[in-house]
């Protein structure tokens, strides 16, 4: 890698070089800065403390989303059509969401409506697992099948209405607060800094990575590539049927069109590999990318920026920050 | 009708236009909305709305009947002098709820919110309210709105009801596309289908009901119905219902398509290429109950200006009358919208 840095010309301008750098690295995360700052300066009651903990309530939804996807990108590696790829999260989500509405309205206990809400996701997970590593198929297609699969066991448990439910666990999670931010900021914050903690700090994470990056070097080594990448499906599952529960709290049940968020967790979760400075995919650098693009349409709002537009400007800002990323990835 | 203070000018514009339609039908609106210049004598009574800011926040503007009221919210709160905050959710729930929280943190001076499943934003709807911020809906009758303005649903519903069940004589089998119940307009709606229907015991609906999508609503129907001609042949279905209209229009272009313009359909909200239908010789369109989103846009935002000059004592509803519309009548409701 390092020689392709003479293409950019290093060797003449080694200073204005490394500044050039520098730069690209940490270009994601200077964006991020500016455009918080902005918001801040122009933006009416855009840095009160309820709107910045309502942006990360927001959040909480794609962002765990995404945090499966990214798991899922860590344990396959990030090429977007050979690497790790689960389209099915958004259809989990919709799927388990109304489950869990189903048996809760059925009258079901707290706790089986939990588990089985819970059990979908990982099914779920396992089935994907099942096709990508057992089956070797591509996880583009193989994927995009299961999504399809689960979205139509969606419409035929809902018949593509609302399902409509309530019970402590949705009320605590729509209206519960601690040290005064709401519990979908908590829950958002809590399954970050555990997946956070899995993947950086756990023996299981350094070897999801290695199995990612170097999958020959890891069945080198002696480790069971198959049964890592299985594995992060499986919590890829997971995430989708947590996801599932802020979803039910959010809407007050279960709800149709969940399948419109995918191409969000997508972009957020490929996004997210920007803020690490070697370009890996991390849950930090997902985080902060989910943050990102809920100030986004915050800030946006707040500043009557007609709705007509915000989609529009946040696609050129992906733009913006996944091309100056493609420099830095041709210069590192 | 709740407006009645437009009575009397509607009547004498209505006078004045010389239009004709099918009795029942509420003059003050169809006049209203048949000479905008001359509702504009009545539209300069209302209060201004310098200096505030007004969000209207739309369900999505996807269709006929969203985008024309979401716009002309926003042209009659420009002309009152005031400050639209445009928030389209492009038919995603997600997108809607978000919208609603941040308003909470915006603090306009009033929130109009057009359509939506109720039980998905009345929470939200509780806490804009609980936040002191007025707010008004159109078609979401919400018990935290200050004032809710729809078209009359139930008369709505209660027409082409009766359309329906006069052009069968009493006796057929109806299809019905049933897939947002949840949605209170669509819900009133097929209740009064159901109400009516009871009296007449050879109406019969065939099972199962059809579920219209959002999006690519059109699309859908015309090819759920396609699908449904060949296991139901000639003489076993009379009638299409839906309560909306673009599930009718799909469902019509599969009729005209299969050559089946013997099924009859009906549906409600005057969409522009329904209306083209009607006027088709061969039209399977029985019926469209039109509304008049426009006019429903404008006095949303003539009750914000009312309501923040003072005046607390609107009604907890405004109706605003719909016009059944048949191939008879078709150019006379389009000039009453103002569409022509």
């Amino acid at each position: 890698m390092s020689t392709d840095l003479s293409l950019v010309g290093a060797p003449t301008l080694p200073a204005a070089n490394r500044w050039q750098l520098k730069l690209l690295r940490h270009g994601a995360s200077l964006a991020f800065l500016t455009i918080l700052l902005v918001f801040a300066a122009t933006a009416p009651n855009f840095l009160s403390p309820t709107n910045l903990s309502n942006v990360v309530a927001q959040s909480a939804i794609l962002g765990i989303l995404a945090f499966g996807l990214t798991l899922v990108i860590i344990g396959g590696g990030s090429n977007v059509v050979s690497g790790g790829l689960d389209l099915s999260l958004a259809a989990n989500l919709g799927l388990s969401a109304a489950v869990y509405a189903t048996l809760n309205n059925a009258g079901a206990s707290a706790a089986s409506s939990i588990a089985l809400t819970l059990a979908c996701g990982l099914a779920i997970g396992a089935l994907n697992g099942l096709v990508v590593v057992g089956l070797r198929l591509p996880p583009l297609l193989a994927t995009l099948a299961s999504m399809n699969l689960i979205a139509g066991l969606e419409l035929v448990l809902t018949e593509n209405t609302v399902l409509p439910t309530d019970s402590p666990l949705l009320d605590l999670l729509s209206f519960g607060q601690w040290l005064g931010q709401p519990a979908l900021a908590w829950v958002f914050l809590v399954v970050a800094l555990l997946l956070t903690l899995l993947t950086q700090f756990s023996r299981y994470g350094l070897r999801l990575y290695a199995v990612g990056e170097y999958p020959e070097a890891a069945t080198a080594a002696g480790l069971p590539v198959a049964s890592y990448q299985f594995s992060s499906y499986l919590l890829s599952g997971l995430c989708g049927s947590l996801a599932s529960f802020c979803s039910a709290a959010w809407f007050s049940g279960s709800t149709t069109g969940s399948g419109e968020m995918l191409l969000s967790v997508v972009a957020i979760a490929f996004l997210g590999s920007v803020f690490s400075q070697r370009l890996r995919p991390s849950i930090t650098g997902t985080l902060l990318a989910t943050l990102l693009v809920g100030f986004l349409v915050n800030g946006f709002q707040l500043l009557n920026i007609s709705s007509f537009w915000v989609n529009g400007v946040q696609g050129v800002l992906i733009l913006l920050v996944v091309a100056s990323s493609s420099l830095l990835r041709g210069s590192v | 009708m709740s407006q009645n203070r437009d009575f009397d000018i509607g009547r004498r514009a209505l006078l004045g236009a010389g239009v004709t339609l099918a009795a029942g039908l509420g003059l003050s609106s169809l006049a209203r909305a048949a000479t905008p210049s001359g509702a504009a004598s009545d539209d300069s009574a209302v209060p201004s709305l310098a200096g505030k800011r007004i969000a209207i926040s739309t369900v999505g503007t996807s269709i006929y009947f969203d985008s024309r009221a979401f716009a002309a919210q926003v042209e009659e709160v420009k002309r009152l002098g005031g400050t639209p905050i445009t928030l389209d959710a492009g038919r995603n729930d997600k997108a809607m709820v978000t919208q609603l929280q941040n308003l909470v943190t915006q603090k306009p001076d009033a929130v109009i919110h057009t359509l939506g499943t109720l039980s998905i934003i009345d929470p939200w709807f509780k806490r804009i309210a609980a936040a002191g911020i007025p707010l008004f809906t159109i078609e979401v009758p919400s018990q935290y709105a200050i004032n809710t303005i729809s078209a009359d649903n139930w008369s709505t519903g209660l027409i082409l009801a009766k359309k329906l069940v006069a052009d069968l004589r009493g006796k057929g089998r109806v299809l019905v596309f049933n897939g947002f119940y949840g949605v209170p307009s669509c819900g009133i709606r097929y209740d009064q289908l159901k109400l009516v229907t009871k009296f007449y015991p050879q109406i019969e609906f065939i099972e199962p009901e059809l579920r219209d999508a959002i999006p690519n609503t059109v699309q859908d129907a015309r090819s759920q119905v396609a699908a449904l001609l060949n296991k139901y042949p000639k003489g076993e279905i009379d009638a299409i219902w839906a309560a909306w209209d673009l599930p009718q229009l799909g469902a019509s272009q599969a009729l005209i398509d299969a050559g089946r313009t013997e099924i009859k359909t009906y549906g409600v909200d005057g969409t522009p290429e329904v209306l083209d239908l009607l006027k088709r010789p061969d039209t399977p369109v029985a019926a469209v109950v039109s509304q008049q989103p426009a006019l429903i846009g404008r006095l949303a935002v003539q009750n914000v200006a009312r309501y923040l000059a003072g005046e607390h004592d609107l009604p907890k509803e405004t109706f605003v009358e719909t016009l059944l519309t048949t191939a008879n009548n078709v150019d006379d409701v389009r000039r009453i919208r103002g569409d022509a």
